[in-house]
């Protein structure tokens, strides 16, 4: 869930046409139109990224006069999917995906469950990477792997490459190579497993 | 009783309110005072800053370091890129390691006559955050206009690793070699648990949002630390890496600097020194049964410190951060993200410190999701501009929603302290070479302080090292004062 109450205002002057913003835009709200930067008021979920990469400094965050929430409400008849796809990603579904906006993994589910078949639709959706924009690409993809879906990245955009290795999956020589230099693979996958496995909380089965 | 010690005063940045918005300091009130860390524990090693030499210490050192550096991989026609980032800006003000980023470009210069040298200053959560410091400590003179900022949702370049690719920053790679230049602080310890902290950027500072969500979610607690060793083994890095120097800090201060071409060579010496430098004073801190914490310094919440120990490890100090036989800390994002709708998913998620019994916000930066904190900690924001900071940034919409707002300083700390019925207080507002605390808590940290000491002489550091399957003897080829 995200409170989406920033917008980038674009300073026609500096503005270069470089391209950046739109390539960093998680959610493509921000394009570039006759060598200008241009925003999609009603994309725009407020996250800066834009703004904190320009490399002229010509866009600058102000407050929307119109604040909106995002949110995929988890309903009950999606919970038996949620649960599916989550075990199949060993993400528990109350597992915080998103710290800024607090976001769980069974609303991330959710979103795929509505028709959201990518990143940027997942985050237009939930808000997930649209705060810091920096740590939840990866239990995105998996619970989008986990849900049978192979996403295609923004063509030509820095948004996100690709999946990366999870602890169940560390070769066995690596471990057996590292374990002794403080490296706990085992234990970690254990606790990784468990908190996977743990039964929802009596909130979590509302 | 000491006077306080001078914190570190408000910086202006985009990330906090101006600095004349601060009115006052919490050092300053009646009954604080402070304690010296080399008081506290007598062998505390020496310190080069502060100190009668001022900065000049940092570049003499520096030099020193880098005398015992093979640089003849280094051709005069060649680009080198020094790759370093924002953590060392905040540390005793941030000059001594803008000194070191400065004296490694003029001795590579010197003695390889390459010129194109330029300083990639990677970021946390706070993208424009290191391009502030390059201004401020005058780096993008020095470095002849080729110091910037690299982000990491900036172009990636993938990595091949023994575990898969991985993503870095492109920018970071495109010269013919780099030069890891960074502090060995242990402000983060929560996250890193002091395993490869010198390795530890490649897979943070230096890398794409991939990687570092594999830190943060793929891999676990104590395993997470592998992505960036796996980056910097991989053969595209290799081929690339010329050497690496560190700022070697300590709660007391700077210590020296350290350098060597040999990553490994260094990481165990700063491994140990890391546990041996603030294992004391953190294991002290855990011992405090109630107090108010004060947040009083230019960074974002969890990263406010003082005695070289952040709040974030305060806010664990609950459970031993170095002891990896502890599943979790009582606090990292590990930790947060196990928390389910009604509290932890597991048993091995431990309460925040019990003994923060509230959180006074005199001063401190968004820029870094925090709402954790305020969730867990009753915390008083002073002043409506701070509240309306956080309430922007796209990192803390919901902060305010657990915090309140108290006019004033004394405001502030009238109410938590009657809240709380404590008159412990301990600030964290970048003091550098001990702690402004109240009176009070001072008493219990002075009196706990000799046990403390020889618990960790004695019991946990040979019990952390042999952990970190290493031994105190690594310490003798440490390059310090």
């Amino acid at each position: 869930m995200k409170v989406v109450t920033m917008y980038p205002e674009v300073n026609r002057d500096k503005c270069t046409g470089c391209r950046t913003c739109e390539r960093v835009c998680p959610v493509l709200a921000i394009k570039v139109v006759d060598k200008k930067a241009t925003v999609d008021m009603s994309r725009c979920r407020g996250c800066a990224a834009c703004e904190q990469r320009c490399p002229v400094y010509a866009l600058a965050m102000v407050k929307r006069d119109d604040p909106f929430t995002v949110q995929v409400k988890v309903r009950d008849e999606m919970l038996p999917r949620i649960k599916e796809i989550c075990a199949r990603a060993r993400i528990n579904p109350e597992y915080i995906v998103c710290y800024c906006t607090a976001t769980r993994a069974e609303e991330v589910v959710a979103a795929i469950l509505e028709g959201a078949a990518t990143p940027e639709e997942i985050s237009l959706a939930t808000g997930v990477r649209t705060g810091c924009k920096v740590e939840c690409i990866q239990p995105v993809l998996r619970l989008l792997e986990a849900a049978g879906i192979k996403p295609a990245r923004p063509e030509g955009g820095w948004q996100w490459y690709g999946r990366t290795i999870t602890a169940f999956e560390i070769p066995q020589a690596v471990k057996a190579k590292f374990s002794k230099r403080g490296f706990y693979f085992d234990e970690d996958i254990k606790l990784l497993d468990k908190v996977a496995k743990a039964t929802p909380t009596k909130e979590g089965a509302e | 009783m000491r006077p306080p010690i001078k914190p570190m005063p408000p910086r202006k940045s985009q990330y906090g309110i101006a600095p004349e918005l601060v009115k006052k300091r919490v050092a300053d009130m009646p009954g604080i005072t402070s304690l010296l860390v080399s008081e506290l524990f007598p062998d505390s090693p020496k310190v080069v800053f502060p100190g009668d030499r001022g900065i000049e210490a940092v570049r003499a050192a520096t030099e020193a370091a880098l005398e015992k550096v093979d640089m003849s991989m280094i051709k005069p026609n060649q680009s080198v890129n020094v790759l370093t980032s924002h953590h060392g800006f905040t540390l005793v003000g941030g000059e001594p390691f803008a000194e070191m980023l400065r004296t490694i470009r003029d001795v590579v210069a010197r003695r390889t006559g390459c010129e194109n040298i330029r300083l990639r200053a990677g970021v946390g959560l706070r993208f424009r955050e290191t391009e502030e410091y390059i201004k401020r400590f005058r780096l993008d003179e020095h470095y002849k206009g080729k110091a910037s900022g690299i982000a990491p949702i900036d172009e990636g370049i993938p990595i091949e690793t023994e575990i898969g690719t991985l993503y870095g920053i492109k920018r970071a790679y495109d010269a013919d070699w780099i030069i890891h230049a960074h502090n060995s602080d242990v402000r983060e310890v929560h996250f890193h648990r002091q395993v490869d902290k010198v390795v530890k950027p490649f897979g943070m500072s230096y890398a794409r949002i991939e990687t570092r969500s594999t830190y943060h979610h793929n891999m676990g607690p104590r395993a997470a630390n592998f992505t960036a060793r796996a980056i910097f083994d991989s053969p595209f890095v290799q081929d690339k890496f010329a050497f690496t120097s560190f700022l070697v800090a300590s709660p007391s201060g700077v210590v020296g600097v350290d350098a060597d071409n040999n990553l490994y060579a260094l990481n165990d010496r700063l491994t140990a020194a890391g546990c041996a430098f603030y294992g004391k004073i953190m294991t002290l801190l855990g011992q405090i049964d109630e107090c108010i914490a004060v947040l009083d310094f230019p960074c974002p919440v969890p990263y406010v410190f003082a005695a070289g120990v952040i709040y974030a490890n305060f806010a664990g100090a609950n459970v031993d951060l170095f002891d990896l036989d502890n599943a979790l800390p009582a606090y990292t994002w590990y930790t947060e993200a196990f928390y389910g709708k009604g509290g932890p998913l597991v048993e091995e998620v431990p309460p925040v410190n019990p003994a923060i019994k509230m959180c006074v916000h005199n001063y401190a930066w968004g820029g870094y999701p925090s709402a954790f904190f305020a969730e867990h900690i009753p915390t008083v924001v002073v002043g409506r501009e701070q509240a309306d900071l956080m309430n922007r940034d796209p990192q803390n919409l919901t902060y305010m929603n657990f915090a309140t707002i108290a006019d004033g300083t004394d405001a502030a700390m009238r109410f938590a302290r009657a809240v709380t019925g404590t008159d412990k207080i301990i600030i964290f507002d970048g003091a550098a070479g001990g702690i402004n605390v109240s009176e009070s808590l001072a008493g219990l940290l002075v009196a706990r302080a000799p046990e403390i000491g020889r618990r960790v002489d004695q019991y946990l550091l040979p019990r952390w090292l042999e952990q970190r399957g290493m031994d105190i003897s690594v310490l003798k080829n440490l390059k310090t004062a």
